[in-house]
């Protein structure tokens, strides 16, 4: 009786487990395996603040959120208009500065994204990505 | 005893196919643009093939590059259609996933996650995109690295300097690689100048940053 019930939740177990692993064979290739950002890569508004004037604030978000409003002095530096705007950035960036990229929430990558390009593209150093994003900055700030 | 594991199993499958949701043919869209195409475009297509009608109660795009639109706000039972899902292109490079989330009055599984994988090529891969000497520096040349990418064919480039205190010198390393060495005429003033990179019998320009900084900040 007893093996029988452990029989019974094993074959359970085994065809639960069977979509699963069907999925991951099937879509092995096709799953997207983003880490999160490192934990020393995110800086918080309290943080970046303790670094004073010695950082760039780098607003990723599109042109049109930038215009509406934006930390102030910050730099626009969005993947839609990349190779125009690198230049402009990289013409006042200076070495010893920190840099902190910022995007619209969590759930947008676009803040990693441009700050992983700064750190391979033009190999800067200290880039980090500011945890909570705009409305994090919003929040403290307004 | 094999009848609970029939009966449950029964009743799973039973419970499953009566309930009202969207079957949708794919959920993942690969998409390869040209180095020309300005946007990318996935079609998600779906089908009710419960007997109630679904609507749609939101469909958004996980960020502002992309944007998704339906045909249509309800599906009646039987009904198709597709949700197209418009990526923006921009200047990004290599492997994009972006996804948008489709939120329905279904019984049951009323969000759907729709990914849209593009795989966008990169002609030039420019390594650094910024080379600088500090104030007071030996004005030594310093080197910037052009890929050409796996799908194109770059023979020739032409580098032009936005300043003529930097000069440029160009070396066709072969297999698709070239050298650019960066010159300063001095390192006394602070200056900056664009390089404009430029493949032959192409329409796209890439830039790197030539500049003499002052010396770093110490907190």
């Amino acid at each position: 009786m007893r093996s029988s019930l452990v029989r019974q939740v094993l074959i359970l177990l085994a065809l639960a487990l069977a979509p699963g692993v069907g999925e991951a064979v099937y879509f092995r290739h096709r799953i997207s395996w983003q880490s999160a950002v490192l934990p020393s890569e995110l800086v918080t508004v309290d943080q970046a603040r303790t670094w004073g004037g010695n950082v760039i604030w780098v607003d990723a978000r599109p042109d049109e959120e930038f215009a509406s409003d934006h930390v102030p002095g910050a730099l626009s530096l969005n993947e839609d208009r990349w190779n125009e705007l690198l230049p402009q950035f990289l013409a006042v960036w200076s070495p010893g500065t920190k840099v902190v990229v910022y995007c619209s929430s969590l759930s947008c990558n676009t803040s990693r994204e441009v700050a992983r390009r700064l750190r391979r593209e033009a190999q800067l150093p200290d880039v980090f990505v500011l945890e909570g994003g705009w409305e994090a900055w919003l929040k403290k700030n307004r | 005893m094999k009848t609970p594991i029939v009966a449950f199993a029964l009743s799973i499958i039973i419970s499953l196919s009566a309930r009202a949701e969207l079957k949708w043919e794919q959920t993942t869209v690969e998409l390869h643009p040209t180095a020309a195409d300005k946007q990318a475009v996935g079609h998600f297509k779906y089908q009710n093939p419960g007997k109630t009608p679904v609507h749609f109660k939101s469909v958004h795009a996980s960020c502002g590059c992309t944007t998704a639109q339906t045909q249509k706000d309800e599906v009646p039972p039987g009904g198709t259609g597709e949700i197209t899902a418009t990526f923006n292109i921009g200047d990004r490079t290599g492997t994009q996933v972006k996804t948008v989330t489709v939120e329905t009055d279904e019984a049951t599984n009323q969000k759907t996650v729709l990914t849209l994988r593009t795989i966008i090529p990169e002609q030039l891969e420019i390594n650094p995109r910024l080379v600088f000497w500090k104030q007071g520096d030996k004005p030594d040349p310093k080197a910037i690295t052009v890929k050409v990418g796996k799908d194109f064919t770059v023979k020739h480039i032409k580098v032009t300097s936005s300043s003529p205190d930097f000069q440029t010198k160009v070396e066709e390393k072969g297999n698709g690689e070239f050298k650019i060495d960066v010159q300063p005429q001095e390192t006394k003033n602070v200056i900056a100048s664009t390089l404009t990179i430029q493949p032959e019998d192409s329409q796209k320009v890439f830039y790197a940053t030539a500049r003499i900084t002052n010396s770093p900040v110490v907190q």
